[in-house]
């Protein structure tokens, strides 16, 4: 046999990745739309954790011939990104993300003020309208019901509900959320400021009351147990959740707590941020219906933001003005971002309003809210 | 469970029915959050004169307490560092600070 160094060069050149990429571009524009969400995340700060992950998931997943998405046949192992993967398809990652959002979680504002929780529940209203608008530009029930999640404002609820309904708009779904939560200081001001008086704006708040140790360690066993038992559905995301709090509040369990918080949290959201973004493939991502979610989604989060500012101006009458609307719109569950902006705006009409505590209720609210919003849509559309 | 295709009808209905079960859910979580404040301030409140039973031996002490919080030994630390722990045991257990009395705080 006779070497030819040309020749090994051209073999190696023509099984290469790069010889693959010209048989199939779209994979060349994935990957370009990878690095423009590498550039949002590690540029622009946006939702960094997780879009950074997605990004390179993203990818990886848009080399050709690498193998890393293959499924286990009888003669070959899995790829490794299939293997993270089933982490989303068993809805093991967004239970643990909750997890660890219930060991940070202080409820206690809830707790002082439970009237809170209509406002978290008037702010899923962005999920039923965007759901409506998915069927009206032709998506199926269930397409539907996991685009609307996205009003929920809850990353890895939506991601949760796209993986049991929505397979192949996963991808699409999750960055959608995690980027319109990235986006919510731009979204919800000039919304919170249309629909609020300067006057309603001003309002300041009475001082919550203070909030024992003991109803804090009662609180997600109670909730648990009443919501997991009337809505069965919800029971990965309410039970992590919930246990996560109860391992912060107990007093007992605080490396627990620690580890939830910090180290298996971080550890969840790279797996979780690859698997996501693995799925991102040009098949099913270069599509219009793409873009059809990243505007329902659009308005899923503004509709969401009306739906709590409306509930909010009319607990503000109700009470005789003790309410400072503004709070509503952080009933999305987005923590603590949309407390922030609820608390700059009330800062901007009044300098001496202090709504941040007032506004975690409602925000903390929103998790529970979404949580349901996404076992109801489980239970009316899951297999 | 909805099976495809959706009428417009069942859409509407499927959209009204989540957004009131969602209220009526938190609603419910309201009413339980106010059952369990109501019990555990209830019982809390019930356990203050069960736990000050030697009352008769804490009454003194207590009346003695603005003198005796003036005279808290410091061993190494300042008196801003104290008024810090005093707020935060205070805080931790619950007892207002005119009913605790710290004899001696020491840093280790």
């Amino acid at each position: 046999m006779q070497f030819s160094f040309i020749g090994a060069l051209g073999e190696i050149l023509s099984g290469s990745g790069f010889a693959a990429l010209a048989n199939d571009p779209r994979n060349l524009i994935m990957i370009l739309i990878s690095f423009v969400l590498l550039y949002l995340g590690i540029g622009k700060k946006f939702e960094p954790l997780l879009l950074i992950p997605i990004a390179f998931g993203m990818l990886l997943a848009n080399f050709p011939i690498t193998g890393l998405l293959n499924a286990p046949t009888a003669t070959s192992s899995p790829g490794m990104l299939w293997v993270f993967y089933q982490g989303v398809e068993h809805a093991i990652y967004p239970s643990i993300i909750f997890l660890g959002i219930g060991a940070m979680t202080d409820f206690g504002p809830l707790i002082a003020r439970p009237s809170s929780l209509l406002l978290g529940a008037a702010a899923q209203l962005g999920i039923f309208a965007a759901f409506l608008l998915a069927l009206a530009l032709g998506f199926p029930g269930a397409v539907a019901a996991a685009i609307g999640i996205i009003g929920g404002a809850d990353g890895p609820t939506a991601i949760l509900v796209a993986s049991r309904l929505a397979r192949d708009y996963l991808p699409a779904i999750a960055i959608a959320a995690y980027s319109y939560m990235a986006l919510i200081p731009m979204i919800q001001p000039p919304l919170m400021r249309l629909l609020t008086t300067k006057e309603e704006r001003e309002i300041k708040m009475e001082q919550l009351r203070p909030v024992s140790k003991t109803e804090k360690i009662v609180f997600p066993i109670a909730v648990a147990t009443v919501v997991i038992l009337l809505i069965p559905d919800t029971a990965p995301l309410i039970g992590m959740l919930m246990l996560g709090n109860l391992l912060r509040e107990c007093g007992v369990t605080e490396r627990l707590s620690d580890t939830a918080q910090n180290a298996l949290c971080n550890i969840v959201t790279i797996f979780l941020g690859l698997s996501v973004g693995c799925k991102a493939v040009a098949s099913t991502f270069l599509t219009w219906d793409t873009i059809k979610i990243i505007i329902l989604g659009l308005i899923a989060f503004m509709f969401s933001t009306i739906g709590g500012l409306i509930f909010g101006k009319i607990m503000c009458k109700l009470t005789g003005g003790k309410v400072n609307p503004l709070i509503g719109s952080a009933g999305v569950s987005a923590v603590p971002m949309a407390a922030r902006v609820s608390q700059v705006e009330g800062q901007k009409a009044n300098p001496a309003n202090f709504l941040l505590m007032h506004a975690m209720g409602p925000n903390v609210a929103g998790v529970i809210g979404s949580a349901v919003a996404a076992g109801f849509m489980l239970k009316v559309f899951g297999a | 469970m909805v099976r495809d295709p959706l009428s417009q009808l069942d859409a509407l209905v499927v959209a009204l029915s989540g957004f009131v079960i969602v209220f009526l859910m938190l609603a419910l979580l309201w009413g339980v959050i106010l059952v369990i404040s109501r019990v555990v301030s209830g019982v809390e409140h019930h356990q203050v004169p069960v736990m000050s039973a030697p009352a008769p031996a804490a009454v003194p002490a207590r009346a003695a307490a603005p003198a005796a919080s003036q005279q808290v030994v410091l061993e190494g630390i300042d008196e801003t560092q104290a008024a810090c722990v005093m707020a935060i045991v205070s805080h931790e257990t619950g007892i207002p600070l005119d009913q605790l009395v710290f004899k001696s705080i020491k840093a280790v």
